[in-house]
């Protein structure tokens, strides 16, 4: 952001920090009924190889790029006459048979960058490579239309950089127990017990209260609130499952929240990855398909969408070490049961036209999905939260 | 000097003040109390581990090694090298709380999130730091030069792969945007320009710098409408000779040592100071021996950054931690791990630094350090790791901190010390009314304990 732009902005942003927040929230009432709709985020943390995941199965150049690591056709689970899914995705398979899953190919954006952290802020923060953003793009949403910190939650004990806007952020919580019982450690409870009213025009230390306030009273909703629903499904028994099964639960108890961020780790497959890679993509998709049938029982499903991202693909060539490297663009999942275009939303990966690093070119930036979600699902002014317009796509 | 005066000035360059010092510059005027602490800072220690086991790899060619070792071996060995990074870590924040190059220490910080850079490297990334150190306080001129011909940066921002035939951009327009003159002050075209003069830049196995000819564009370059056969060097003076460079580090100053909020007329001063000569010292020595820079507006109204917090508490109650690593999950669970920045544009600091979740935890703190109370939050996962690693501490609910606390050392200092004497000591901003009620009304069972409390309210979170 420039400085002068940056000035600008968080004058404004002081001048709108004591408005009270009612009046706020009518300034920034959606265009309609968007308070239904719910938006999950997963992130295969590490850069997950999507030519093993969707694999083009009668492309020639990916068998020959892949002596060692491509997946025989056999083992393929065929979806189209280019794709099929890795046999360890026959969770999402079964999901894409019943039409709740959209996969666009090609995904990315100008000037890959191939360090998992620039990249992942890129993805995160919906920046252009040279730009260095502070503020998440689900940060600026909360910040936008809500009122409150769990209007986006993250499962996890620490915020990303996603979630953060400038003077308001989302909440991390894998756990509503934990989160509550901290904001009533002693000193936490005794010193916001004692706050009567309107806190302190400072600057600084007005934040601070302000911000002390609204983790007590997410924590303390969020922990009442997801009190009402315990989910009786029984979850694939690992980090992941638990994180998606958390996540059902605060869904399922129809907390006001709109969005949810997941990291999964273990996808920075340089070495073996084989075998790591297809225990991954197990424990991915057995979860979700657990995910999904546990809000579709709550008929919850209709209302929730699933996207899935990585901060880049793998390189189409194998390396010496029976991995792949970092790449470039890669696949994303929707899933959901309102998609417009189910299946493959676009044409398959082209493995002849290289970028130099020999990787593959994205086709579609990743901001045109984030446009098209915040547009047609979440229903907000998507320019104004990605800072530039982006032309919107038709899956949802 | 007044109390507050000297809390005020040691926060900023420094992390804070004991008792017994404040007590003993009283006496002292402004003018001596600065050049005395300017003074403190002239001698100075480098950060050095011991890395003795790694000449090898190090000065040895890697025919040289696969000759000693197998191929397991040297793997194995530069792995832990790798992971020293770490134990450097750990060396620089204890280095910030005991070295008596109080200025010199913090400054080195603040210039480490000017010229960000990020090195597996433990030599280069080691001698970085030590190239921040030694110019912390010295002439900015010099400093970029040298910070621009490190290892560590030319590997960071791709100079290493910069080639007269392939020209790599990334540097110059990093130098521009975030080293010297913010994004808006260049063109394109200075950027392509100057890209060409920084080619052929890199260096050689012992860290040494090497301008290699048959890499570098010898050719006319014109650069802000200079035209001659420039070299990165030349650059650098150019881009100095431009005042915007001088007001764009002198903003990064004033938010960091004296306000968050600008004022521009007083950047307009200490810009016009430091445009003279770039000298950093005269810089610093100007604000603090100025009479705004002691301005009720500039007292107790910066968020401390994750690191301040951690080593201003460890300046009142000195603590030594049983478990390196622990330092490690502190500084990821708020948001600041030195060595490991975000990006080349640095921490944003401010209010970035809080959230629910840092906020919590950094209220936390206090007694997680100094009473051993038990925390239930987990560290994320690193992108390199396994599942199985990413999620590893899962299961470890319920942890304390290992740590040796030294409350004698403590209560030498401020055993005597009445309640209101104490609010005084910890807290530099000003007072929730709410909350001076609740302290007022406080049962005070030890010293020790009112400490920890005042501690843990919101107002010891900004300095």
């Amino acid at each position: 952001m420039e400085r002068r732009d940056f000035l600008k902005q968080s004058t404004l942003a002081s001048s709108l920090f004591f408005v009270p927040n009612f009046v706020k929230a009518f300034e920034n009432v959606s265009k309609s009924t968007f308070k239904h709709k719910k938006l999950v985020i997963i992130q295969l943390s590490g850069g997950n190889d999507g030519l093993n995941t969707i694999i083009p199965y009668t492309n020639d150049i990916y068998f020959k790029n892949r002596p060692k690591l491509s997946i025989p056709k056999n083992n393929v689970i065929k979806a189209t006459d280019e794709l099929g899914f890795h046999q360890n995705l026959a969770p999402l398979k079964n999901l894409y048979d019943q039409g709740y899953v959209s996969i666009i190919n090609n995904v990315g954006y100008p000037n890959p960058n191939r360090s998992h952290f620039r990249s992942t802020d890129i993805w995160q923060t919906a920046s252009n490579a040279d730009e260095y953003l502070s503020s998440g793009w689900v940060g600026r949403f909360i910040e936008k239309y809500g009122k409150n910190p769990y209007l986006g939650i993250e499962l996890d004990d620490s915020l990303s950089l996603i979630m953060k806007g400038e003077n308001m952020n989302g909440i991390a919580t894998k756990n509503p127990n934990i989160l509550f019982a901290n904001t009533n450690t002693a000193y936490f409870k005794k010193v916001l017990e004692q706050q009567t009213d309107a806190h302190l025009s400072e600057h600084n230390l007005g934040y601070l209260y302000k911000t002390m306030i609204e983790a007590k009273s997410s924590a303390k909703y969020i922990y009442e609130t997801s009190k009402t629903y315990k989910s009786s499904i029984a979850y694939p028994n690992n980090p992941f499952g638990n994180q998606l099964k958390t996540t059902a639960e605060f869904i399922n108890s129809d907390l006001d929240s709109k969005v949810y961020y997941v990291s999964m780790g273990g996808f920075d497959t340089h070495a073996n990855q084989a075998n790591k890679q297809s225990k991954l993509l197990k424990t991915y998709s057995e979860s979700v398909e657990v995910f999904v049938n546990d809000l579709k029982k709550n008929d919850t499903f209709k209302d929730t969408l699933i996207l899935t991202f990585s901060e880049f693909g793998r390189r189409v060539q194998q390396n010496a070490a029976g991995g792949t490297d970092h790449g470039a663009a890669n696949n994303i999942f929707l899933i959901g049961e309102n998609l417009k275009k189910k299946g493959f939303y676009n044409e398959a990966p082209n493995l002849v036209n290289l970028d130099t690093n020999g990787d593959l070119i994205h086709t579609l930036d990743f901001r045109s999905v984030y446009a098209t979600i915040l547009d047609k699902w979440l229903q907000v002014d998507d320019a104004s939260i990605l800072n530039k317009s982006f032309s919107k796509l038709d899956f949802i | 000097m007044k109390q507050k005066h000297i809390q005020h000035l040691y926060w900023r360059a420094s992390f804070g003040i004991d008792i017994k010092q404040i007590e003993s510059l009283k006496s002292t005027s402004k003018l001596k109390v600065v050049s005395k602490l300017m003074a403190d800072s002239t001698e100075f220690k480098n950060l050095e581990l011991d890395l003795s086991e790694f000449d090898e790899i190090k000065y040895k060619t890697n025919k040289e090694l696969k000759e000693k070792f197998t191929e397991e071996e040297i793997q194995k060995l530069k792995n832990k090298k790798n992971r020293k990074v770490r134990d450097l870590n750990y060396a620089w924040i204890d280095k910030l709380g005991e070295s008596k190059a109080l200025l010199r220490e913090k400054m080195t910080l603040f210039w480490a999130n000017v010229f960000v850079c990020r090195d597996n490297e433990i030599f280069s990334i080691q001698k970085y730091n030590n190239t921040l150190r030694k110019n912390a306080l010295g002439n900015f001129r010099v400093f970029v030069k040298e910070v621009a011909k490190e290892p560590s940066m030319l590997k960071y921002l791709n100079n290493k792969q910069n080639k007269k035939r392939k020209p790599n951009e990334n540097f110059a327009r990093e130098l521009m945007e975030l080293f010297t003159l913010g994004v808006g002050n260049y063109t394109e075209q200075d950027i392509k320009e100057s890209a060409r003069a920084f080619t052929g830049w890199n260096f050689m196995k012992n860290g040494d710098f090497i301008l290699q000819k048959n890499q570098h564009d010898f050719e006319e370059k014109t650069f802000f409408g200079k035209t001659g056969n420039f070299d990165g060097d030349d650059i650098i003076d150019i881009i100095l000779e431009q005042k915007q460079c001088a007001r764009f580090i002198c903003d990064k100053v004033y938010r960091y040592f004296i306000n968050p909020k600008v004022d521009e007329k007083r950047l307009e001063e200490i810009t016009n100071i430091f445009y003279k000569d770039y000298n950093i010292s005269n810089l610093m020595e100007h604000i603090f021996t100025s009479k705004w820079f002691y301005d009720e507006e500039n007292i107790g109204v910066k968020i401390k950054s994750p690191i301040e917090l951690l080593v201003g508490i460890q300046k009142v109650v000195p603590v030594t931690f049983d478990k390196k690593q622990q330092l490690n999950y502190l500084q990821k669970m708020m948001g600041q791990t030195l060595f490991y920045p975000d990006n080349v544009a640095g921490w944003k600091g401010g209010k970035s630094w809080i959230d629910s979740n840092t906020l919590m935890f950094r209220m936390k703190l206090p007694s997680l350090l100094l009473s051993n109370a038990v925390i239930n939050l987990e560290e994320k996962g690193e992108f390199e790791d396994s599942f199985e690693k990413y999620y590893k501490s899962e299961k470890k609910q319920n942890k304390y901190l290992k740590i040796t606390k030294s409350w004698e050392s403590f209560d030498e200092k401020n055993q005597h010390l009445k309640a209101k004497e104490m609010i005084d000591f910890l807290i530099l901003s000003k007072l929730d009314k709410d909350t001076a009620t609740f302290l007022e009304n406080l049962e005070i069972k030890s010293n020790r304990n009112f400490c920890i409390q005042l501690m843990s309210i919101p107002e010891y979170q900004l300095c």
